[in-house]
């Protein structure tokens, strides 16, 4: 039996690539170590925030071990965008993050259908319309942090190219995006990852690789027909 | 007072009486030392010591109601005096200056952790000892009148002397001005802090503060009090008051008030010598941020707040994000409210 063959039958589809895998991972642990090292800065009058620092060697070590994290973001954002550039190139994939009108209805429907005005959701492609949304807040958000990150990192380089406003701007966007984006994540990632009711405690797709056909039919039936060369299930 | 002055008191009237035939009382000693204006010893090292005491001056010094010559010059009860082996005038104060601790013990012992103690334990015997600012027969009350206090420390330091003189602090000072800073507001009179040692500078905002944020007092100069908030909520004072002090090896340790605005030297913003005046800003900036050209200064707003007049560009992100972080935050979790009203009503 062919490895595709054993997942089909023990209910499983591969969902994510390892190289997807290893990009969330790295992007995880670089995330907690940026808001670790970042909101203690922010909040640095609180208690807390002033016990971390200590607790973490000081402000000045805190600094280097963010902006060592920060560059590993770059690295990161860098790395992901060639892939998505390959992606959009070869006809064959596309690019499944790409926004287009669906989502927009996608989204209503999903409302209408949470008051009650819908008898169903609306059935998803290979990203829902929240999946998109958390991704393109979540690059828009990185490049506003990298772009202010390096602007606070070089100042006096960044005051040579423009006004020397921008520094002080930086820093509000840098502080402020930096907020939502760990406000973002601890609030609607952890519900749709984590405590969402179809997924509840642990949605490990994105860990494993796999996803159950179950859970496809369910969440992406548009993607999982086309997969098996369907047409896609009769939606609105 | 009043116990001190009985003890004193009762003190001597014990010694009177033990050893009746060397009298200690005030008059007896300045039988001698009170007469002569020229009494006086010579010193090996060539120096001349007064012994002459003027009762005028000591009668009217904070000490002259209250003690006897002998609680100080404990050593000088027998006639004739025991001789002293002293070589210098220097040795003679050294010898002397412990017996202030008797009364004053908590200043002496704040003196302990004074950049003065700390350079006579390592053997530099022109460290300030208590006698050397407060005077010995003529001591007055002290910080009166405040505008004296820095005029004893130019005693010895001089050259600092003349910088805060021509100082915006320093040029009030000279015509009598008791509201501004003098040597020790900032320095302290007893634990002398090492400037050197960095900890003073990054104590700055809390030095300065204490005048800068005094709204009476500030608003007598038309000065604003924000400056240590809005130094304080800017990266420098968020990264001084995290450092506290404390420098890692190849740390440099965050500005404080006195880096850019100096710190003897302080001028007024519009004074052209001054080092946050427009035209030397790079250049102040540039003590730090090494290459700083013309516009890096903006980087820094000058203490004010941003706002749409002062710095617009900082004002609309804020603002941006005031609305933004608020409004997505909201239609996450209303979203997530409803769908998980669903999920129950569903079942």
């Amino acid at each position: 039996m062919s490895e595709a063959a054993v997942k089909e039958k023990a209910g499983y589809l591969v969902r994510f690539t390892p190289a997807q895998r290893v990009e969330h991972f790295v992007t995880m642990v670089d995330f907690v170590g940026l808001v670790a090292t970042g909101l203690p800065q922010k909040f640095y009058t609180a208690k807390w925030a002033q016990a971390l620092i200590t607790a973490m060697g000081g402000i000045d070590s805190v600094r280097w071990v963010h902006r060592f994290f920060g560059v590993v973001l770059i690295i990161a954002v860098v790395w992901h965008g060639i892939g998505a550039l390959r992606a959009i190139l070869s006809r064959k994939v596309g690019f499944s993050m790409a926004v287009n009108k669906r989502d927009f209805t996608d989204a209503v429907q999903t409302l209408r259908y949470y008051l009650g005005l819908e008898d169903h959701p609306a059935a998803f492609d290979r990203y829902d319309y929240k999946q998109k949304w958390e991704y393109w807040s979540l690059m828009i958000g990185n490049v506003i942090m990298i772009l202010s990150g390096l602007t606070l990192m070089y100042p006096t380089f960044v005051a040579r190219l423009g006004p020397g406003e921008i520094i002080p701007a930086a820093k509000v966007a840098h502080s402020n995006e930096g907020l939502m984006a760990f406000l973002v994540i601890t609030i609607w990632h952890i519900f749709n990852a984590h405590l969402h009711p179809d997924v509840f405690p642990f949605d490990a797709s994105i860990f494993t690789g796999k996803i159950s056909r179950e859970r496809m039919e369910h969440e992406h039936p548009l993607e999982l027909a086309r997969a098996e060369g369907r047409e896609p299930p009769g939606h609105h | 007072m009043a116990k001190r002055l009985f003890l004193a008191l009762a003190v001597a009237l014990v010694a009177t009486v033990a050893r009746a035939e060397v009298p200690a009382e005030q008059d007896s000693c300045l039988g001698c030392h009170g007469s002569d204006p020229s009494m006086s010893m010579d010193l090996p090292s060539g120096e001349k010591v007064s012994l002459h005491v003027d009762l005028a001056i000591f009668g009217k010094s904070v000490h002259g109601d209250m003690l006897r010559c002998t609680d100080c010059h404990t050593d000088k009860a027998d006639y004739p005096h025991e001789s002293k082996p002293f070589k210098t005038r220097r040795d003679v104060t050294v010898a002397y200056y412990e017996q202030c601790k008797k009364c004053h013990f908590a200043n002496y012992t704040k003196t302990l952790d004074g950049v003065h103690y700390q350079l006579a334990q390592k053997g530099n015997r022109q460290a300030a000892l208590c006698v050397d600012c407060h005077g010995s027969h003529a001591i007055g009350r002290p910080g009166e009148p405040r505008t004296r206090v820095s005029v004893t420390c130019s005693n010895c330091h001089q050259k600092v002397f003349d910088v805060y003189s021509s100082s915006v602090h320093g040029k009030a000072v000279t015509q009598g001005n008791g509201d501004v800073p003098v040597c020790t507001d900032c320095h302290r009179a007893h634990d002398v802090a090492d400037p050197r040692a960095g900890a003073l500078s990054l104590r700055t905002a809390e030095i300065c503060g204490r005048c800068h944020t005094d709204q009476k007092l500030m608003k007598r100069y038309n000065l604003s009090t924000n400056v240590v908030d809005s130094y304080l909520s800017d990266f420098h004072g968020m990264a001084a008051s995290l450092q506290k002090g404390k420098k890692g090896k190849g740390d440099r340790l965050a500005a404080g008030c006195t880096d850019c605005h100096g710190v003897h030297d302080i001028q007024r913003p519009d004074d052209p010598r001054s080092s946050v005046m427009q035209a030397n800003l790079v250049k102040t900036c540039g003590k730090c941020h090494e290459g700083a050209t013309a516009d890096f200064p903006k980087a820094w707003m000058s203490h004010y707040e941003p706002s749409l007049k002062k710095s617009p560009l900082v004002w609309s992100v804020q603002v941006f994000y005031y609305v933004l972080i608020p409004f997505i935050l909201i239609s996450l979790l209303i979203q997530i409210a409803l769908h998980l009203w669903r999920v129950v009503v569903n079942r």
